[in-house]
């Protein structure tokens, strides 16, 4: 009786790091997203920080969050993993708060942040983004655990 | 400055996507097609790019340079940052990054467009 042919070995197809597999697009947003917004919070903070200082200045925060996970993921380590969780779930919780913020007192926002209205101008990216970046970071929490128990 | 190259850089970037998200789904990598998609790309946006300075150089004011200046410095970095980033990758998950590039490149274009009006879409 033949059996039908074994699949490869997972660990054959298996991302070999935070930065490769499904974490080589994410990466690749994490840094799209920590040029565009720390970028045009450099620019709005150098050229015209009176007009909407609290957008502003949650702009440059936003961009330094995605700097932070763009490197932390790109890294990898066991600590750079760690890190990465605080800030994306720091993104998590920013998009939401400023989300609400911004949608219960749009007054405190004259000019958009990449938070703003939950990430509407950004096609709602920066609100799944965080998600996503916990989700794969918890992959690799399991995966460590699961190596870990068979070492 | 008519809408032509922006309104074929949207086309061009949609279609990218659309031919890269094709790859995912079908789990390839990143082959030649893909990789000479991004060049077409990257050369359509370098036009573009000297078409918009020579347009500042000839008397033109943009309500916001600087930001104009960053998104003219960023534009042509997308296509190439995404080959060599989606090149490294050997899976599915490559062409996921140059679909993400051709998006970007037609988003940009209504950017553009919002920045400075006189950039037709």
């Amino acid at each position: 009786m033949s059996e039908p042919k074994a699949l490869p070995e997972p660990s054959a197809t298996q991302p070999t790091s935070t930065r490769t597999g499904p974490g080589r697009l994410l990466v690749a947003i994490y840094g799209l997203f920590a040029l565009a917004a720390s970028s045009r919070a450099g620019v709005q903070i150098a050229t015209k920080f009176h007009h909407a200082p609290v957008a502003y200045v949650l702009s440059a925060f936003a961009g330094v969050v995605y700097i932070i996970a763009t490197v932390t993921l790109t890294a990898g380590s066991p600590t750079a993993r760690r890190i990465a969780v605080v800030s994306c779930s720091v993104e998590l919780v920013g998009v939401l708060a400023v989300g609400t913020w911004s949608v219960l007192d749009p007054a405190s926002f004259p000019d958009a942040t990449v938070w703003s209205d939950y990430g509407i101008g950004y096609g709602f990216v920066p609100l799944v983004l965080p998600v996503f970046g916990l989700l794969w970071l918890r992959y690799w929490a399991k995966r460590d655990k699961t190596g870990a128990s068979a070492a | 400055m008519n809408g032509a190259l922006p309104t074929t850089i949207i086309v061009a970037g949609l279609a990218l996507a659309g031919y890269a998200l094709l790859l995912t789904a079908l789990n390839r990598r990143m082959g030649a097609i893909l990789l000479g998609a991004l060049g077409v790309l990257e050369i359509l946006l370098l036009v573009l790019v000297g078409m918009i300075v020579a347009r500042l150089i000839g008397g033109g004011h943009p309500a916001d340079l600087a930001v104009l200046i960053g998104y003219l410095i960023g534009i042509p970095l997308i296509p190439v940052a995404a080959a060599f980033w989606g090149a490294l990758e050997r899976s599915r998950w490559g062409p996921a990054v140059a679909a993400v590039a051709g998006l970007v490149a037609a988003v940009l274009m209504v950017r553009l467009h919002q920045i400075w009006p006189v950039i037709h879409v």
